[in-house]
């Protein structure tokens, strides 16, 4: 079976584990990569599922991007042959999701980086203290988020423009 | 962190001037060990992703390179083929070879500049001058190509700046067999020598377990006895091609991170001179406007950085600049290991533990030991605790 094959079988299976209806899109742009956006819900299945079935143990990054009215939070896992981009959308208002520390152990510093430059909220992350901005960093001012530019957050910390 | 009677806490960090960058760590010991270790990081944070979302294609090259002063091409490399990919974008092979050539270069530079801090942090710093020299011969080639010491800005979207002149490829094989006959040599003193031995044999343990499920990376994750490096599971340029051996030992340890690096740069070496003496005809890049518009489209693009597996994400709206550009540097993945490593062992241990994983960050200049107990407080430098590790295993 070729590698684009394989990914596409391990993208049928999980979707079938996952419930169609929770697989919001599915995709294998090239060889070794793959990306699928899930609902919010489902995501510690989604990441436990493909860490014990596909062998998916390596978590290599966080990102997170600022869509307007809501946030992606992208997990790229992988494995020897695949780097998988799993995506679940949280809204601008309530940007909250599971913490998954517990299950891929290499993912809370990622967890606090996204959550102190998008101000992601990990449920259940044992310490989910500030990681990069400083200690006095006002709350609510989150760096990655669209609205905040160099401007703006220089006005809100030292309280008159530059 | 909730002490008992017998622990302390000593906050490491955050400048240090043995490394480059300001990190932190904070120590719960006990006596001479290390019971626990929490990281703070961000002294260095300079919002380099948000800058990105604000700059052409063609400028970000610039900010790209400048991540990092010692994997600079690495960067570079990993943002030109994640932006030639949502481009659609084929460059040519020439280019290709000449890529993998100043990346292994990189690597070389940057494994014997991390060898010689490891001498240095262990007290055994004739061997770090002597590696120091010698890295010199591999800087000189990298001047003689690119132009540069540090920033080479060899690759740009479309291929690479520069080419390799036909009649210098004798005098870069020379330099490249004085570094091959300096290394062996290193990797001898490295197995043998005692003093190296001693502080680097069963110091810092991580085992394959920890390793896979902590998500460690590059020469870390190899040291401990996973063979896993993305220039073989998920080949970029040439690498496919070229062949070269994957470099894995068992044991976790220092010592087994200095013979990785070791082992590497011989590998590397050997990748350079194929790259030299197979070098294929033709143009070095394909054209790329600074006005261009890049299409609608996200990429992920996997790097070998000498530091480990480097990524970048990027998701682009059909502008000339990046909606959205994440970088992920292998230090933050081997912070966790590099924590696992530290526990359990002893306080003299800690700069060559931290030095093991070649964090792109720096350690420790001042820290304050407090002694819970007592109430007293005091403070040593960074270069005092090195003093301590070396007088402590006298």
């Amino acid at each position: 079976m070729s590698l684009m094959d394989d990914h596409k079988r391990l993208l049928d299976e999980f979707t079938e584990f996952l419930g169609a209806e929770n697989v919001l899109e599915s995709k294998v742009p090239r060889e070794r990569r793959a990306l699928v956006t899930i609902e919010r819900d489902k995501l510690r299945d989604a990441v436990r599922y493909l860490r014990d079935r596909e062998g998916l143990t390596h978590i290599t990054t966080i990102s997170g991007v600022d869509v307007g009215e809501e946030i992606e939070v992208i997990y790229h896992l992988t494995k020897k042959d695949l780097s998988l981009a799993l995506k679940v959308k949280v809204s601008m208002d309530e940007p909250v999701v599971d913490s998954i520390v517990d299950i891929l152990n290499g993912a809370p510093l990622y967890e606090r980086e996204v959550h102190d430059l998008l101000g992601v909220v990990f449920k259940g992350h044992p310490n989910l203290k500030r990681l990069i901005l400083p200690d006095e960093w006002p709350e609510g001012v989150y760096p990655l988020r669209k609205k905040w530019d160099i401007d703006k957050i220089r006005e809100t910390i030292d309280g008159k423009k530059w | 962190m909730k002490l008992n009677e017998r622990e302390f806490i000593i906050p490491i960090g955050p400048q240090h001037p043995a490394l480059k960058e300001p990190e932190n760590f904070t120590f719960r010991v006990d006596g001479e060990y290390v019971v626990d270790v929490e990281p703070r990081i961000g002294y260095n944070h300079r919002g380099i992703e948000k800058a990105m979302e604000s700059r052409t294609y063609i400028q970000n090259l610039y900010i790209v390179e400048r991540v990092c002063g010692i994997c600079s091409c690495s960067h570079q490399t990993c943002y030109t083929q994640n932006v030639e990919e949502v481009l659609d974008m084929e460059i040519p092979e020439r280019a290709k070879y000449i890529r993998v050539l100043a990346a292994e270069l990189e690597r070389i530079h940057s494994h014997l500049l991390w060898l010689g801090v490891a001498a240095h942090e262990i007290g055994f710093d004739t061997l770090f001058y002597y590696i120091w020299r010698d890295r010199e011969v591999v800087m000189d080639l990298l001047e003689m190509i690119s132009g540069n010491r540090v920033n080479y800005a060899m690759p740009t979207i479309g291929g690479v700046r520069r080419d390799i002149a036909e009649d210098k490829i004798p005098q870069y094989m020379k330099m490249l067999d004085v570094l091959d006959e300096r290394t062996r040599y290193y990797k001898n003193v490295c197995s043998t020598e005692r003093t190296v031995l001693a502080r680097a044999e069963g110091v810092g343990v991580l085992s394959k377990e920890d390793a896979i499920r902590l998500s460690a990376c590059g020469p870390t994750l190899r040291a401990s006895g996973v063979t896993s490096d993305i220039r073989a599971d998920s080949p970029y340029l040439v690498y496919d091609e070229i062949p070269w051996k994957l470099i894995s030992y068992d044991g976790g340890d220092v010592l087994a991170n200095v013979l990785v690096r070791v082992d590497e740069v011989l590998e590397s070496v050997g990748i350079c001179k194929y790259c030299l003496e197979h070098l294929p005809e033709g143009p070095i890049r394909v054209k790329f406007s600074p006005l261009s518009k890049v299409p609608e489209g996200e990429s992920v693009s996997l790097v070998e950085a000498p530091r480990g597996e480097l990524i970048h994400y990027i998701q682009s709206r059909g502008k000339d600049k990046p909606y959205r550009y994440k970088i992920r540097a292998p230090t933050l993945g081997n912070i966790p290991s590099v924590c696992e490593k530290l526990r359990g062992g002893y306080i003299a241990d800690i700069p060559i533990v931290i030095a093991g994983i070649d964090p792109c960050f720096s350690c420790t200049d001042r820290m304050t030991f407090v002694d819970e107990d007592r109430g007293k407080r005091w403070e040593m430098t960074g270069e005092q605790l090195r003093r301590y590790g070396v007088e402590w295993y006298k």
